[in-house]
C-alpha cells in the first residue's frame, strides 16, 4: 500500500478523466433544457417562447420525466449538466429538479437572467452550491438592457435578482451578448460584469437563428448582429478574446486533418463528450442541432439508444455538395467561423449550407489577427 | 479528530460517491466540503479498497484485517493508511463517524 497518494483533490478543469471521456466517447455533460418559455422577450434569442405559452408548457418534460433521463445519463458516466431553458426558473419545480441533479452526483451549472431569482433560490444555492451560475447582462441600464428584453421594468428585477446572488455569497459569472442594441454600451457593461463576476467575463458577438425557423423572429435576430469589422475591432480590444483568438489562428495554414478530399459533415465535438436535453425531451448532439433525422424522441426512446444508435450514423453523414467540400469543408479559416452543421442547418436549411455572413467574420478575424501579428516585432 | 480502532465511519450524507470509468469520484453536495470551490476528490486503488469498508458497519480494527488478506504489506503500513486516509477524508468531512465500539485501539 502506499499511503501518500491513495486520495486526491483535483482542479476540475485540470481533471485527468476529461481526457479519457473523450476517448471513450462517454457523454460526460449535458445541457438540460427545463423550459423554452421565458419572462423576457429577448430580440436576439434562439428559443424563448412566452412565459404562459400554454403550448410549450405543456409540451415540456415533467419532474419525473426529468429525473429518468437523469438516472439514464448518470448510468452512462455523466458527470456535469448545465440547466438551461429559456428561463429555468419559471418552472414552479426549478428547486425539485435542481435538488434531484444534485444529489445525482452531477455538477450542475445554471443559465439564468436573474430576474426571478427569490431569497429561496438564494438559500438553495448557498446550502448546494451550484458548480456555476451565469447572468447575461443585457445593458447596465434600463433602456438598453428594456431594448433587449422587451419587458418593463426587467432591469430592476435583474438588478434585484443579481443582488441577491452576489448579496448572499453565491459564485455568478457574468457575461454580455454583443448586439446592435448593446453596442453602444457595451465598455460599461464590460466594466460592470468585470467588477461583478467571480471569475472572468466573456461576451458573445455571433447570434444563431432560431430553433423553430421563425421568420420575423430570425430577421430581428439578424438586425442585431454586428458587422464584421465592428465584430473585430470588439475582440481585438479584448485582450482575452484577441489571445484565443490568436492561438485558434496558429492552425490556420493547415488544411483539416482529414484531408480535402474528406466529404464527413461533423468534425466538430457534438455527440463526443456532450449532448442536449430539449424541454420537450428532444435528444440532440448540441444545442444547436435541429436537423430533420438528428434528434430522437426520449420519451419514446431510451438516452442509449440516442447515445450509441443515432449519433454515431448523424456524426457520419457525409455531403453531397461539391461546393461545400471546395470550400467550407477545406476552409483553414473554420476555426475562426460560427459555421458547423448546426448552424448550417438554421442559416440555409441544409447542414452544408454556406453563410455569407459567417464568412466574412471569420476573414476578418484572420485578417486582424494576421496584421496584428505582422506588426509585432 | 483523533482516530481510534473501535471507530465505525461512513459516507457523509453531504457527498455523493460514483465511480465513472473505475475511478471513484467524491462530489461535494453541500457546502463547506474540502477546501476550495473548484475541486473533486479521487481515489486510487488504495483509496477505492479502504473506502469500501468505510460503510457505517466495520470498525478501523475490521477494515485493516479485512485489507491484511487484499494486500501483501505489514500490518503497520496497512494500518497507517487507513489511519491516514480516514483522517483525511473526515477532516474534509466526506465521512462522518457513525459509532463507536467499546474496543481500544
Amino acid at each position: 500500500m502506499v499511503s501518500e497518494s491513495f486520495f486526491r483533490s483535483e482542479s476540475l478543469p485540470e481533471y485527468a478523466l476529461w481526457k479519457s471521456v473523450e476517448e471513450k466517447r462517454i457523454p460526460f455533460s449535458f445541457d438540460l433544457e427545463v423550459t423554452a418559455r421565458c419572462n423576457n422577450a429577448c430580440r436576439h434569442c434562439y428559443i424563448n417562447l412566452g412565459a404562459s405559452d400554454p403550448v410549450a408548457k405543456r409540451q415540456e418534460l415533467s419532474l419525473v420525466e426529468i429525473q429518468g433521463i437523469v438516472h439514464q445519463a448518470v448510468d452512462l458516466g455523466a458527470l456535469w449538466c448545465l440547466v438551461t431553458g429559456g428561463e429555468p426558473l419559471l418552472r414552479q419545480d426549478f428547486s425539485d429538479i435542481y435538488l434531484m441533479l444534485k444529489k445525482q452526483g452531477l455538477l450542475v451549472s445554471v443559465f439564468t437572467n436573474a430576474c426571478l431569482v427569490t431569497p429561496e433560490h438564494v438559500k438553495l444555492f448557498q446550502n448546494y452550491p451550484p458548480r456555476d451560475i451565469e447572468v447575461t447582462v443585457y445593458g447596465v441600464s434600463a433602456q438598453t438592457y428594456e431594448k433587449v428584453t422587451r419587458r418593463p421594468g426587467s432591469y430592476a428585477a435583474f438588478r434585484r435578482g443579481l443582488d441577491r446572488l452576489l448579496e448572499g455569497g453565491v459564485r455568478v459569472r457574468l457575461k454580455a451578448m454583443a448586439l446592435r442594441s448593446t453596442y453602444q454600451e457595451l465598455p460599461e457593461i464590460g466594466r460592470f460584469c468585470r467588477a461583478h463576476t467571480w471569475d472572468y467575463f466573456r461576451f458573445d458577438p455571433l447570434l444563431h437563428l432560431r430553433y423553430d425557423g421563425d421568420q420575423q423572429r430570425n430577421e430581428e435576430i439578424k438586425s442585431e448582429r454586428l458587422s464584421p469589422a465592428e465584430i473585430v475591432t470588439l475582440e481585438q480590444n479584448d485582450e482575452e478574446r484577441r489571445i484565443s483568438l490568436q492561438k485558434e489562428c496558429k492552425s490556420l495554414d493547415q488544411i483539416h486533418p482529414d484531408g480535402p478530399g474528406c466529404d464527413h459533415l461533423f468534425h466538430c465535438g457534438a455527440g463526443q463528450s456532450s449532448f442536449t436535453v430539449g424541454y420537450d425531451g428532444t435528444f440532440r448532439l448540441c444545442s444547436s442541432l435541429f436537423a430533420h433525422g438528428c434528434t430522437v424522441d426520449l420519451r419514446q426512446q431510451t438516452l442509449a439508444d440516442a447515445w450509441y444508435g443515432l449519433v454515431p450514423k448523424v456524426r457520419d453523414l457525409r455531403s453531397s455538395s461539391e461546393g461545400f467540400r471546395q470550400t467550407c469543408r477545406i476552409c483553414p479559416l473554420v476555426d475562426l467561423c460560427l459555421w458547423c452543421p448546426a448552424n448550417g442547418h438554421l442559416e440555409c436549411g441544409e447542414m452544408d449550407g454556406h453563410s455569407e455572413y459567417f464568412c466574412q467574420v471569420a476573414h476578418a478575424r484572420a485578417e486582424a489577427v494576421s496584421m496584428r501579428s505582422s506588426s509585432q516585432p | 479528530m483523533i482516530v481510534q480502532s473501535g471507530m465505525v465511519f461512513a459516507p457523509s450524507p453531504d457527498i455523493v460517491a460514483r465511480m465513472i470509468e473505475e475511478e471513484l469520484i467524491i462530489i461535494p453536495l453541500t457546502s463547506g466540503i474540502g477546501d476550495l470551490e473548484d475541486e473533486l476528490f479521487t481515489l486510487n486503488e488504495t483509496g477505492k479498497a479502504i473506502w469500501a469498508y468505510l460503510d457505517g458497519k466495520h470498525t478501523l480494527d475490521d477494515v485493516v484485517a479485512h485489507l491484511k488478506e487484499e494486500f501483501d504489506a505489514p500490518d503497520g503500513e496497512i494500518k497507517k493508511d487507513v489511519w491516514g486516509l480516514v483522517e483525511e477524508l473526515s477532516k474534509r468531512k466526506i465521512v462522518i463517524e457513525v459509532s463507536r465500539s467499546t474496543s481500544s485501539g
